[in-house]
């Protein structure tokens, strides 16, 4: 005789899962929902303890969403995901032979779904290989919560025991100081502070604003908005003066044509 | 017609006592003083004669330049002020001539050297007042220009201003369709199970949308009106998260009157659910503290969750975003402070003056 279909549902919010269980209950009585997970390392626990044919993944989920537990599950099983609005995901889902569900979930959806899977589980189909369509959501996913990694808003700098996080707008300048680089900025009262990052110079310059900062020298870069004036020395020399600050940086040869006149 | 309404809020004494009668006058002395030289004593006091015409010449110019305050379609005031001008220069000379008539001599116009000289006066005024007229109006008219393009500058501005605030609001209102379809799942879960909470929960989806849907009227807001929107936002989050999310208010009474940019708190607790408790498997503890010292109001958002050392991107730009919306709603005298505390999770403190809500 054969066995009850089993299924696993993964949902970090307690609600949604309750009411998937129940809605499943109504439309396939003889689903055997055997265990709800909480986020995707205990989806992964629970898939490897009862093994259900089917498994319901939220995508969102933290510590391991359910893209990442899907992969690691493989086709073990029947996947379906589910999904508040989530048009990158959506869209990639739908292009895919992968089921999905939106949030809130309807009845109606749900049993369209419902019949797919009974399908394949009377055809003892094997589950569709959805590696390659995994990995390519989950670096689309990836891609997207970095897309066009915006430029560095907050710089962290350790003082004493806690990290405290700079804004760049209120920075002057970067000086390179062996495999560190101080950070010289205004506080809130306006006076000039200095703190001291672990990042190298060069590294930092990558993630931040072109348009605002640039180096003038092997060991400075400035932020453009709190400089007062350059002055040219003698013999393709420059010093850079600031706003709100006594101290005057030196303008390397290789960079004095970013203050030709215009 | 603004050129008008200028006009009359300068004042009549100054138009009357201001520049115009001492670059009048002055005018009227380096004209009348060579001739008095020149000519012979048969004609004194030429210069008196030059101030007399110069101070009429001045006021027809400005009685026409308010009265009458309607005119007819078919004139224009500036020919009217020119004509009126024009006017006052033989109408002037004619009185000067009647009166200086010595006792029992004929009237002048029967003397052909005093006439004469009336002449050349009335025709020396003719040729010089009108003009002068023009030259006060065309000088008017470049003033008015120029405050026009400095009062056109100021108006863009301030739009940029706003529609850099607009941009700023609707970045922060992004965040919505995720939030929301999420949140109405749960709700529609609450409704199937016939919760007694749904509408409690349906009644804080309610105030959230309605403060963070961008609407018209959002340039001032009370810190209560905040305290308010982040009560909603917490108690859908916890409804959503109820075993991962803890929060508390600790709230000073008198600061919820003070001035508040819309979505200031908002941004900051969303900021931490998003960052800090959401991505944490344990979820975590927001402790919300609005204090209000020394005329400043002092916010403290304190979460226990992820930090930001595990975060990847995402953070920062709604927090620098805020804070240059508080630099600009207060001129530059608010802060933004962000520390991570030893333990772990996020401290985003804010400071701004105390200041009660403007009076629509």
């Amino acid at each position: 005789m054969k066995m009850r279909p089993s299924a696993l549902i993964a949902d970090d919010e307690p609600l949604l899962r309750t009411a998937l269980a129940s809605l499943l209950a109504e439309l396939w009585p003889d689903l055997d929902v055997v265990a709800q997970a909480r986020n995707g390392r205990e989806a992964l626990d629970y898939f490897e303890r009862f093994h259900p044919e089917i498994c319901f993944l939220d995508v969102h989920m933290p510590g391991l969403s359910g893209i990442d537990a899907a992969r690691q599950i493989g086709r073990r099983a029947h996947l379906v995901f589910v999904t508040a609005f989530d048009q990158y995901a959506v869209q990639a889902f739908s292009q895919g032979v992968l089921d999905y569900l939106v949030k809130p979930v309807e009845a109606k959806r749900l049993a369209e779904t419902i019949s797919r899977l009974k399908e394949r589980l009377h055809l003892a189909q094997p589950a569709t290989n959805t590696e390659a369509l995994l990995q390519q959501l989950a670096s689309q996913l990836l891609q997207r919560a970095s897309a066009a990694p915006a430029p560095l808003q907050w710089i962290r700098a350790q003082s004493g025991q806690t990290v405290r996080l700079i804004p760049v707008d209120a920075i002057d300048y970067f000086r390179s100081d062996a495999k560190y680089t101080v950070v010289a900025w205004r506080g809130d009262d306006g006076q000039p502070a200095e703190a001291v990052i672990r990042t190298a110079l060069k590294e930092l310059i990558a993630q931040l604003d072109p348009v605002h900062f640039v180096q003038i020298h092997r060991s400075y870069a400035v932020n453009l908005r709190s400089v007062s004036h350059v002055r040219r020395g003698e013999a393709e020399t420059a010093n850079i003066h600031f706003k709100r600050r006594c101290e005057v940086l030196p303008v390397s040869r290789s960079y004095l044509n970013l203050f030709r006149q215009m | 017609m603004a050129q008008e309404a200028d006009l009359h809020t300068r004042g009549w004494l100054s138009r009357w006592f201001g520049p115009r009668l001492w670059v009048v006058l002055a005018l009227a002395v380096a004209v009348g003083y060579p001739l008095d030289i020149l000519v012979n004593s048969a004609l004194p006091g030429v210069t008196y004669r030059t101030v007399g015409l110069a101070l009429a010449g001045l006021s027809a110019f400005n009685l026409f330049e308010l009265w009458p305050r309607v005119l007819p379609k078919s004139l224009t005031r500036w020919v009217l002020q020119v004509v009126a001008v024009g006017l006052a220069m033989p109408i002037t000379n004619f009185l000067f001539w009647s009166l200086d008539n010595p006792a029992g001599a004929p009237p002048f116009w029967h003397d052909n050297d005093r006439l004469g000289s009336f002449g050349v006066l009335t025709a020396l005024a003719l040729l010089f007042a009108p003009w002068m007229a023009l030259a006060v109006l065309v000088r008017q008219k470049d003033a008015l220009a120029r405050h026009q393009a400095l009062s056109f500058d100021l108006e863009r501005s301030e739009l940029e201003r706003k529609a850099l605030d607009a941009r700023l609001h609707l970045l922060q209102a992004q965040v919505a369709p995720h939030f929301l379809f999420n949140t109405l799942a749960n709700v529609k879960a609450l409704v199937a199970i016939g919760s007694p909470r749904a509408p409690i929960v349906l009644d804080s989806l309610i105030s959230y949308l309605r403060a963070t849907v961008p609407t018209l009227n959002d340039s001032e807001s009370t810190l209560d009106q905040e305290i308010h929107l982040v009560q909603a936002y917490l108690e859908l989050m916890h409804m959503r998260m109820p075993d991962r999310l803890d929060f508390a208010l600790m709230i000073d009474e008198t600061a919820r009157e003070l001035r508040c940019p819309p979505l200031t708190l908002l941004t900051l607790v969303e900021n931490a659910v998003k960052h800090g408790i959401d991505p944490s498997e344990e979820g975590g503890r927001i402790d919300i503290q609005v204090r209000r010292q020394d005329g400043r109001c002092l916010i403290r958002v304190a979460d226990t969750g992820v930090g930001l050392r595990q975060t990847t991107g995402g953070l920062g730009t709604g927090l620098s975003t805020l804070r240059q919306r508080l630099l600009l709603a207060f001129d530059g005298d608010a802060h933004l402070r962000l520390t991570e505390p030893e333990s772990h999770g996020l401290w985003a403190e804010i400071d701004f003056p105390a200041e009660a809500v403007l009076a629509p």
